[in-house]
């Protein structure tokens, strides 16, 4: 015989799994998301275009204005100055040609986010 | 009574639409309003950015596509375009000005 | 002694200050000169003349055998017919160009009497208003003819702009052309300079990005891209919508004083108008 007692205890049980599937999962999937959805904006024309002057990966036809985009963890440690450098390169780097993404808006700051995910990952 | 609350209920919906409708018609003059200060600052930072040759490109698109957004009645579209040519002004104005008479050889050429 | 001394040094140090500054337009074509040359040392200098073609052998190819058939041939026959035709008032471009159609190399040249840059196109729609002809539009259509024309009568002259000492603003015309040059511009913050002097002869993407020097050389264009001829102020234009920036009248004083500028970084390169681009 069921009481009140035990059926809330289902109720409570059906509830942190469903927060479970809800919750959890999409956290873990938000890491992978962004570096896809960088690698996206990356390669975008419209957006990001980095292709258009620097090597990536398997990027067709891409520039060579800037350095190629390898080792990019061993090569940019500090994650905030990477993420500042697409932010604007010019105040690191008054004369240096790349636009600024951030300053200038030519993308948003969740694409910035996620392009140096991306770019953790070459 | 079925007859009475018949027409109660009747009296409650219509006021209640009369009411809502004079309440939208309020708040789509509000967003026509606010719309309307929107745009014109924009394009006074458009005319601002023009005069010292530091326009974007797509700042007279974005404010005809939210004048039309605008005139849809699609006031969350005009909003978003005419804020992005606003902007686009200031950076372009900023842009410009900050390098009044100041561009000139980069370092390789000195 | 010990005064002269300072006097020495503070003269130094202010020659250090000045000297940039003052630099004139024969010191700057001598700078961007020597850029390039260095930058392409097995580079014969005439051939900056053909643009991204003297930098890059694979693109040279596919331009050497376009160049069998030139695109722009019937251009230049329109426009030398327009040449031999007269206005409707019985005299012809021949009565305002004394030269002759082979007078490409005299522009842009500094007007004192109007007190502007006069361009070659301008030239040629003064000529035509002032014989009661319409004036022709300035980035598509005929007037691209009769440039054809012209630029194809003038081949094998060298560039040669002049800036006059006698009159200072045709300086001061020079200088805000060359402050056009280099002043960042649109969304994508690029100046002329960034993609043509430190970064030609390089990728973006497939395309290649052309020398400074030699690019006004060959006007008008028969761009692949566009499927006809066209100015050097339409070229302007896309360039300017490229870095997304508004981009200004053609022929408005803007991109007149640019084109003396940019002109001007070319003498001694050989005219060879009209040319084929991709």
């Amino acid at each position: 015989m069921r009481t009140p007692f035990n059926h809330s205890i289902y109720v409570l049980l059906a509830a942190m799994f469903a927060a479970s599937v809800f919750v959890v999962q999409p956290v873990v999937l938000a890491d992978e998301n962004a570096v896809e959805q960088g690698k996206k904006v990356a390669f975008d024309r419209r957006a990001g275009n980095c292709l258009s002057c620097h090597l990536m990966e398997d990027g067709e036809a891409p520039g060579n204005l800037g350095p190629p985009l390898v080792a990019m963890k061993a090569r940019f440690p500090d994650r905030q100055k990477l993420r500042d450098m697409i932010w604007d390169i010019t105040t690191s780097r008054p004369e240096a040609m790349m636009p600024p993404f951030g300053r200038h808006k030519v993308i948003s700051e969740q694409d910035i986010d996620n392009i140096v995910e991306y770019l953790y990952t070459l | 009574m079925g007859v009475l609350l018949k027409y109660i209920l009747i009296s409650i919906v219509t006021t209640g639409m009369l009411l809502s409708t004079g309440l939208f018609a309020d708040v789509s003059a509000a967003e026509d309003a606010e719309f309307a200060t929107l745009l014109s600052e924009a394009k006074a930072a458009q005319k601002k950015a023009n005069s010292v040759g530091g326009e974007w490109r797509d700042v007279g698109k974005f404010l005809k596509q939210a004048e039309q957004a605008a005139a849809d009645g699609d006031f969350e579209k005009a909003t978003k375009l005419a804020q992005k040519a606003k902007t686009q002004c200031e950076l372009g104005y900023e842009q410009a000005v900050s390098q009044k008479g100041k561009a000139g050889h980069p370092s390789y050429l000195q | 002694m010990k005064n002269a001394l300072i006097a020495t040094v503070l003269v130094l140090v202010c020659s250090l200050f000045v000297q940039p500054l003052s630099a004139s337009p024969e010191d700057n074509v001598r700078l961007y000169q020597d850029y390039f040359k260095k930058r392409f040392p097995n580079i014969d200098f005439q051939e900056f003349a053909n643009g991204v073609y003297a930098v890059n052998a694979q693109l040279r190819e596919n331009w050497e055998a376009i160049e069998e058939f030139p695109p722009y041939e019937p251009f230049v026959e329109r426009g030398e017919s327009m040449w031999n035709t007269a206005f409707a008032n019985g005299k012809s471009y021949a009565d305002c160009f004394q030269n002759g159609p082979g007078s490409k190399h005299l522009y842009p040249q500094w007007s004192k009497e109007q007190g502007k840059v006069i361009t070659l196109a301008l030239a040629i729609n003064q000529c035509r208003e002032a014989n009661g002809e319409k004036p022709l539009k300035y980035k598509k259509g005929p007037i691209n003819d009769i440039l054809a024309y012209m630029a194809y009568e003038s081949r094998g002259q060298l560039t040669n702009v002049v800036i006059p000492a006698d009159d200072p603003r045709a300086l001061e015309a020079y200088k805000q052309g060359k402050e056009f040059y280099f002043t960042r511009r649109g969304q994508l913050n690029f100046s002329c300079s960034h993609c043509h002097f430190s970064s030609s002869g390089m990728n973006l993407r497939s395309d290649v990005l052309s020398p400074a020097v030699g690019q006004t050389t060959g006007w008008p264009v028969y761009r692949s891209k566009w499927g006809t001829v066209g100015t050097l102020h339409r070229r302007y234009t896309g360039c300017n919508k490229q870095v997304r920036a508004k981009p200004f009248p053609a022929q408005g004083e803007e991109y007149r004083n640019l084109e003396y500028f940019h002109t001007h970084m070319s003498n001694g390169v050989v005219l060879n108008g009209p040319s084929s681009r991709k």
